[in-house]
């Protein structure tokens, strides 16, 4: 038998050593610094990080259990791309007014989110994998090329938006920044924990959840819901990353089975782990010309995910 | 005779444009085995899904004891009704095990899983099982949420299909049980073998009810013969 809160308990034990050690790393070297000030540097981006990995993980693992898709993930179905294109329109409009309003840069990257998360249920609804995904890839492209296009229309976001394409975002943060969108994470992972027996029961298919006395209309809503602002606020900390909501989840089953009530924080553990160890190694291993945490999820992760397919279905 | 548990008249859905079920008026009591035959695409599963309330969309009258599946809320529903689909699925390789977790309660799916010979798989996950094996244990599944039967319908799609001679025996016999508890149940199913043990028998043929009734007035060579076209 497999014990899930011993290796949840695990989890945490080496999410927070991992934390420790990334806030020891850097292009100044290891440690903390004489008075502690390497470490009020480095602690509003391993913050950042942390919570937006743990929103991609629940993130993704929810979207998995609504779809009942071991391949849909925020980041490949548009859902990212939406909430981009959401920050995009709104500097493409009012730049002068988003630097000055804290929120409305992450209210509109909930917004995108939430049109396309929305766009891909109503869209992508139905029991064919193929339709879901080729939906989502149609989603992403087309918010990609959007925010691409007002990329070049918009000199003064270009470089922003392109850095955000890029999950190139975390080095920007600072807590005056940051913690709105490390709120909107942890709230959307909390709230994201309480749709596991849903979730559970939705395997078994939308007339057998709802014959078993699930709302399956609501629990599909709040899922929507709950993965734009995941999203939305990630998107806001570490720009667009593709991977985490795919292979946290797995991982997460692979360890302590598919019970949404041990998987989902699990996985939410893991994603603030994956993303977090990405950053740290991406500004660490070459200083003076560091990688972005997406490039560096994608680097480490796609193996990965392409070792457990393979295995799958051996 | 006790009163009447599930009950619809003039019961009709249309499916994207095509008329799957016209008028359909039928009654199951408490402690009554109704069965559901018919071609394949006669309107079997369209039947017991309307009457689980899994189509809202479903016009005419439509009872279940007191209530209308069609607009009554899951979880009171779910405490009124059990239902087992004919090709269940699950989209997370549970083992049989942690699938007893989604039952309302884990006791009672244990005791219908030693009932139906699964004990000996219950560590074994859903991927490693055979075809029948899965599906006794998804309708292990649905006999726990039905619980305490009195005053309740079961709604089994087909469940006996997939299954060997041993386990279609025992799941047959758990049918006969439940509605000697007061359960009212109704079986869409294949076999007229057994449909002719039942009450009733509900003879659909393109969406219509050709014939209902006891098995012998029901199931005549006649309309076998014009129902099933020659068989």
């Amino acid at each position: 038998m497999k014990r899930p809160a011993g290796t949840i308990a695990l989890a945490a034990l080496l999410l927070a050593a991992l934390a420790l050690g990334a806030l020891a790393c850097g292009s100044a070297g290891f440690g903390w610094g004489t008075n502690g000030e390497l470490l009020m540097l480095r602690l509003p981006r391993v913050l950042a990080a942390l919570a937006a990995g743990l929103a991609l993980g629940l993130g993704g693992a929810n979207q998995q259990g609504v779809f009942r898709n071991p391949l849909a993930d925020p980041g490949l179905t548009g859902v990212f791309g939406g909430a981009l294109l959401g920050i995009a329109l709104l500097l493409a409009g009012a730049t002068e007014f988003t630097w000055n309003h804290r929120w409305a840069l992450p209210t509109a990257a909930f917004g995108g989110a939430l049109a396309t998360s929305a766009a891909l249920v109503w869209l992508g609804r139905g029991r064919s994998t193929a339709k879901l995904l080729l939906t989502g890839l149609g989603l992403n492209a087309f918010t990609a090329a959007g925010t691409l296009l007002i990329a070049a229309r918009f000199p003064e976001a270009r470089d922003i938006l392109i850095n955000g394409a890029a999950g190139d975002w975390l080095g920007t943060a600072t807590l005056e920044l940051a913690w709105l969108p490390i709120l909107g994470c942890v709230l959307a992972a909390l709230l994201l924990l309480t749709q596991a027996s849903a979730l559970d029961r939705l395997a078994l298919g939308e007339d057998m959840a709802f014959c078993l006395g699930t709302d399956v209309t609501q629990t599909r809503h709040r899922g929507v819901l709950l993965t734009a602002l995941a999203a939305g606020a990630a998107i806001c900390l570490v720009g667009q990353v593709a991977f985490i909501g795919l292979l946290a989840p797995h991982l997460a089953r692979a360890l302590v089975g598919p019970r949404h009530r041990a998987m989902l924080p699990l996985a939410g553990l893991l994603g603030a782990g994956l993303l977090l160890l990405a950053d740290t190694l991406g500004r660490s291993l070459w200083p003076q010309t560091p990688i972005s945490a997406a490039a560096m999820t994608a680097l480490l992760g796609a193996p990965a995910f392409v070792w457990i397919a393979a295995r799958r279905h051996e | 005779m006790s009163e009447a548990r599930l009950e619809s008249l003039r019961l009709s859905v249309d499916l994207a444009g095509r008329t799957v079920l016209d008028g359909i008026a039928l009654t199951v009591s408490a402690g009554e085995v109704v069965a559901v035959v018919g071609a394949n695409g006669a309107g079997k599963t369209t039947l017991l899904r309307a009457c689980a309330g899994l189509l809202p969309e479903a016009t005419g009258e439509l009872r279940l004891g007191e209530i209308d599946p069609r607009r009554t809320a899951p979880a009171k529903l779910a405490s009124l009704r059990a239902y087992a689909p004919q090709h269940p699925t699950s989209a997370w390789d549970y083992t049989l095990t942690e699938l007893g977790t989604l039952a309302p309660s884990l006791a009672e799916y244990v005791q219908w899983q030693e009932r139906f010979g699964l004990r000996a798989l219950a560590a074994r996950k859903l991927s490693e099982l055979s075809g029948g094996e899965r599906k006794v244990a998804h309708l292990s599944l649905t006999f726990s949420a039905l619980g305490d039967a009195y005053g309740k319908a079961l709604l089994l799609d087909e469940p006996t299909t997939a299954l060997d001679l041993c386990r279609a025996e025992l799941v047959a016999r758990a049918i006969r049980a439940s509605a000697q508890a007061g359960a009212a149940v109704l079986v869409a199913t294949h076999d007229l073998a057994w449909a002719r043990t039942c009450d009733r028998v509900l003879v659909l043929s393109e969406g219509r009810l050709v014939a209902a009734g006891p098995p012998a007035t029901a199931l005549t060579a006649e309309l076998v013969h014009a129902t099933w076209g020659g068989a």
